[in-house]
């Protein structure tokens, strides 16, 4: 029985540790503590908005705790139950579901916690305090601008659309296909949702290239599946034939442009926003009341000609 | 009647039970996946309308605070952060300005896309390009500083305002310039120029006219 005493004793110790490990450092007396609530770390894009959110939170002097949904929308709210029970005095949210979150951020209002959410938008204007939010629409119309210029006015391509339920899906696909549209020659064989992941964009690309072997191009809703579609491409042989579009700005798209193996994407500005959240914040607390509901983050074209302007997720003069 | 003819019977009676039910109140439906989880378009929001009321209140009066577009070049070219705090418009967070300007100019090109025309008596090079072709983006929508992202609470609304303003463009200004422009052609213009970049995108500096005449 003694031999085990150890090992229980161990085991409680480290779990113990994991679950403190997973609140964050402890907060120093008096110093009141900001959440940030992202959607998915399984994404490097939502990991360099979060670890923004953090360090501009941090540096205005808040004690910072992160959050990962898992993009799931019950563990969002629980994250939620969780922050509202400790007290926090703010909230940076990157949500799951536009309008599955709402409730979420109505609770947290009620406690009499304020909401700022990033990047992605909520289907309510009056209950998180501001949005700041990618222009996904425009950022794609300058895409299908550049798609068409790149692609031809005719040609056969495919789009991989990221998670259905979220606005920013439809925002980029709509931006896009309100100029493609426009030129009859431009046929869509196929559109299929890859959820915004890299694994599942070569999953579904490798299954549409069987039924689908000559297509031109490809426009995905993101650089992850962008990523994901180059590498079944390039598993296919067809790498050199079938034009990549992407949609973010991440490093190894951006990198792939400048090898001139993918041919563009939208730079969107994720630490841009998680530092204008965590100003609105810290303002907010202070007690300016006066903060824009919606402030729309302009996305960037990136292509061959301009893509050492940029790197780290925005422009290389910003850092 | 048997008892297996009985137990056909309600089992018949059952499924045709289930059928109705079951298509008048579904499990699930199957819907195409453009449709799928989109959010609910506004009902309220009517973008022709709008705009048709935007278009004749504000935008045409507004075009007088229009800067001359040669004299915006040269202060670009001057100093790009002063150009953009005296003349540009930005929507939110960015690097793109827009810009309201007017001119009147001489067409030394045309081609199927674009008019080009020189500013200055004399000149024979290309200055500003009035485009003639599809008309994509935000560049009248942002350029006059009459619209606010915040005035429209829902964003999707808000891009269709700027869809509807650019089909008005291409059906009731662009059929007159593509025209009356033939190279030698007098053109007085009033429209909205987006400027990402400073180094390329004066060389030279596109508008979308919403406004052309012969003067």
């Amino acid at each position: 029985m003694n031999r085990f005493v150890p090992g229980i004793f161990t085991t409680l110790v480290l779990t113990l540790l994991v679950l403190l490990g997973g609140c964050g450092t402890p907060a120093k007396p008096g110093t009141p503590r900001i959440a940030v609530v992202i959607s998915t770390l399984n994404n490097p894009w939502f990991i360099v908005l979060g670890n923004a959110a953090k360090e501009y939170g941090t540096r205005l002097g808040y004690d910072v705790v992160m959050f990962d949904s898992q993009n799931d929308p019950a563990k969002e709210a629980a994250h939620f139950d969780n922050l509202i029970a400790s007290g926090y005095a703010a909230v940076l949210f990157n949500p799951t579901d536009a309008d599955g979150s709402i409730a979420n951020v109505r609770r947290a209002k009620k406690a009499g916690i304020p909401v700022f959410c990033m990047d992605r938008e909520i289907n309510a204007t009056d209950a998180a305090v501001s949005q700041i939010l990618s222009d996904n629409y425009s950022g794609c119309v300058s895409l299908g601008q550049y798609f068409v210029k790149q692609v031809g006015e005719s040609g056969k391509f495919v789009e991989l659309l990221g998670l259905v339920g979220d606005n920013n899906t439809w925002n980029r696909s709509k931006g896009f296909h309100s100029v493609v549209d426009r030129y009859p020659g431009l046929k869509m064989v196929a559109q299929q949702s890859a959820d915004f992941d890299r694994a599942k964009a070569l999953e579904v690309m490798e299954a549409i290239l069987q039924g689908n072997p000559t297509i031109d191009a490809v426009f995905c809703g993101n650089d992850a599946m962008a990523m994901g579609a180059y590498q079944a491409l390039v598993a296919a042989g067809k790498d050199k034939q079938v034009k990549v579009f992407g949609f973010d700005g991440a490093d190894d798209v951006v990198k792939l442009i400048a090898e001139g193996k993918i041919v563009a994407t939208g730079m969107q500005f994720p630490k841009l926003m998680a530092r204008t959240a965590a100003e609105s914040a810290d303002k907010y607390l202070k007690g300016e009341r006066n903060l824009p509901q919606k402030t729309p983050v302009a996305v960037e074209l990136v292509h061959q000609t301009n893509v050492n302007k940029y790197g780290d997720y925005g422009r290389k003069e910003e850092k | 009647v048997t008892r297996g003819r009985r137990q056909f019977i309600i089992g018949v009676t059952v499924a045709a039970a289930t059928a109705a039910l079951l298509y008048f109140l579904p499990l699930f439906h199957v819907v195409p996946l453009n449709q799928a989880g989109q959010p609910m378009a506004s009902t309220a929001f009517d973008a022709v309308k709008f705009v048709d009321c935007f278009w004749s209140e504000r935008l045409i009066p507004g075009a007088a605070q229009a800067v001359d577009a040669a004299q915006l070049v040269a202060a670009v070219q001057q100093d790009p952060k002063v150009a953009r705090r005296s003349y540009g418009r930005s929507v939110g967070l960015g690097a793109v300005y827009f810009y309201l300007v007017a001119g009147t100019g001489r067409v030394v090109s045309a081609k199927k896309r674009a008019v080009g025309l020189s500013l200055t008596d004399g000149n024979t090079h290309v200055q500003v390009w009035l485009e003639t072709d599809k008309i994509f983006g935000n560049a009248v929508r942002d350029g006059t500083g009459l619209l606010n992202v915040n005035d429209i609470p829902n964003s999707q609304d808000f891009n269709a305002v700027s869809s509807e303003i650019n089909r008005r463009i291409e059906v009731q200004v662009l059929p007159a310039l593509q025209k009356s422009a033939s190279v030698g052609a007098k053109v007085r213009f009033v429209g909205c120029a987006e400027i990402a970049d400073e180094e390329t995108d004066l060389h030279p500096l596109r508008i979308v006219p919403f406004i052309v005449e012969a003067p």
